[in-house]
């Protein structure tokens, strides 16, 4: 009689109905040596699960979580290296676009000097607010909201003027005059602002 | 081995995911024990263990975020282990199917005839057999999940398995059948 291989046997264990292995089963049924093999394996595993647990000869905690935070540390500065990378490649996009926006006002300027006039008045109040000392003229709370205010209101002219970059020549001239207008008369006011106070300039 | 368990293992995970030591070292404190006696019963030496030890626990604490919940922390944490200790074993080239050459054993070939307990026996098998027949009939995991672990195909883990009790059945001098 041929008894099961340990392979065989091991077979029986596992989930499966192909004809081979019923018939593996069967004669497992009906073979007390095999039957014996298949207890003596029981046991062996059995052992196995109880064999005691081994414990480590020291602590490594302390190492494991060095190597854990100098892993984070890596990581860190791997994001930041590549954050600066990426506030890089904007910065380039950005001075891409100015220049390419600078050329076009040039082409404006040269063709109106009206503009021209309105935008050199525009960097003369610019330079002039620049040069004012403003933590010391801004004292009170509604200077500061009317300051606010006309400031919300230049950054807006300015976004209009980077929108008329998009016009056709001639509407754009029109549009570029107005809205350099207006900014002229904004920084005009809040030039007033931080000289002379929020109440001065009709707020 | 299920018994290893984490008694509050929710009230850790949000402090493991948050990188914080403190529920790092209560995983450890939990774990330690289960989780070196996988990579001891897996790796020869116990320097190899406890390297293993060490990756398993980084590579928890970074990839905390991995685990979902679905079954214990337990069982993903000794999925890792087991995974970090069969790398171990391919790193140190000791892919061999059969067990150590026995001129580099510490005992003759007569010995083998003599009864030795399950621990000698266990540690005289190969890695390989060794790591099956731990993961395997201790440790639970199925054939399918094993070759996966060890990148291998299903019936190469069933004959390491067959392979390693044959050999046990030998060593530990059990009765053959009549």
């Amino acid at each position: 009689m041929t008894h099961l291989s340990m392979e065989q046997l091991l077979a029986t264990r596992e989930p499966g109905l192909e004809p081979q292995v019923r018939s593996w089963r069967d004669h497992l049924e009906n073979c007390p040596a095999c039957r014996a093999e298949s207890d003596r394996l029981d046991q062996r595993t059995a052992q196995l699960k109880s064999l005691p647990t081994l414990a480590p000869g020291r602590d490594l905690f302390l190492a494991v979580r060095e190597k854990a935070a100098r892993e984070r540390r890596l990581k860190q500065v791997r994001r930041m290296v590549f954050a600066g990378l990426a506030v890089a490649a904007s910065v380039t996009i950005a001075f891409v676009s100015l220049r390419h926006q600078a050329s076009q006002d040039r082409t404006l300027v040269a063709a109106d000097p009206e503009l021209a006039e309105v935008m050199s008045q525009s960097k003369g109040l610019e330079r002039a607010i620049e040069g004012l000392d403003q933590d010391r003229q801004v004292v009170d709370g509604r200077t500061i909201a009317v300051t606010t205010s006309l400031e919300d209101q230049l950054a807006r002219v300015d976004q209009q003027i980077e929108a008329v970059g998009l016009m056709d020549q001639q509407a754009r001239q029109q549009r570029m005059l107005k809205l350099w207008r207006e900014r002229v008369g904004l920084l005009d006011a809040l030039v007033d602002v931080h000289l002379t106070g929020a109440r001065y300039v009709g707020f | 081995m299920d018994s290893y368990r984490l008694a509050n293992a929710e009230v850790v995970l949000p402090g493991l995911r948050a990188g914080d030591p403190a529920a790092q070292e209560a995983l450890y404190r939990a774990f330690e024990a289960p989780v070196y006696n996988l990579a001891r019963r897996i790796c020869r030496t116990t320097e190899d263990a406890e390297d293993v030890m060490q990756e398993a626990f980084i590579e928890v604490f970074r990839s905390i975020g991995q685990f979902r919940g679905d079954g214990s922390l337990w069982g993903w944490v000794r999925t890792v282990t087991a995974s970090k200790a069969l790398m171990r074993l391919r790193r140190n080239k000791y892919r061999d199917t059969d067990e150590l050459p026995e001129d580099i054993l510490p005992f003759k070939k007569e010995d083998t005839a003599l009864r030795m307990d399950l621990e000698t026996a266990l540690e005289r098998l190969s890695e390989t057999s060794r790591a099956v027949v731990w993961l395997h009939d201790v440790e639970g995991y199925t054939h399918e999940e094993i070759s996966t672990m060890m990148d291998r195909t299903v019936s190469f883990s069933k004959s390491q398995l067959a392979r390693a009790h044959t050999r046990l059945r030998r060593w530990l001098g059990e009765e053959a059948r009549q």
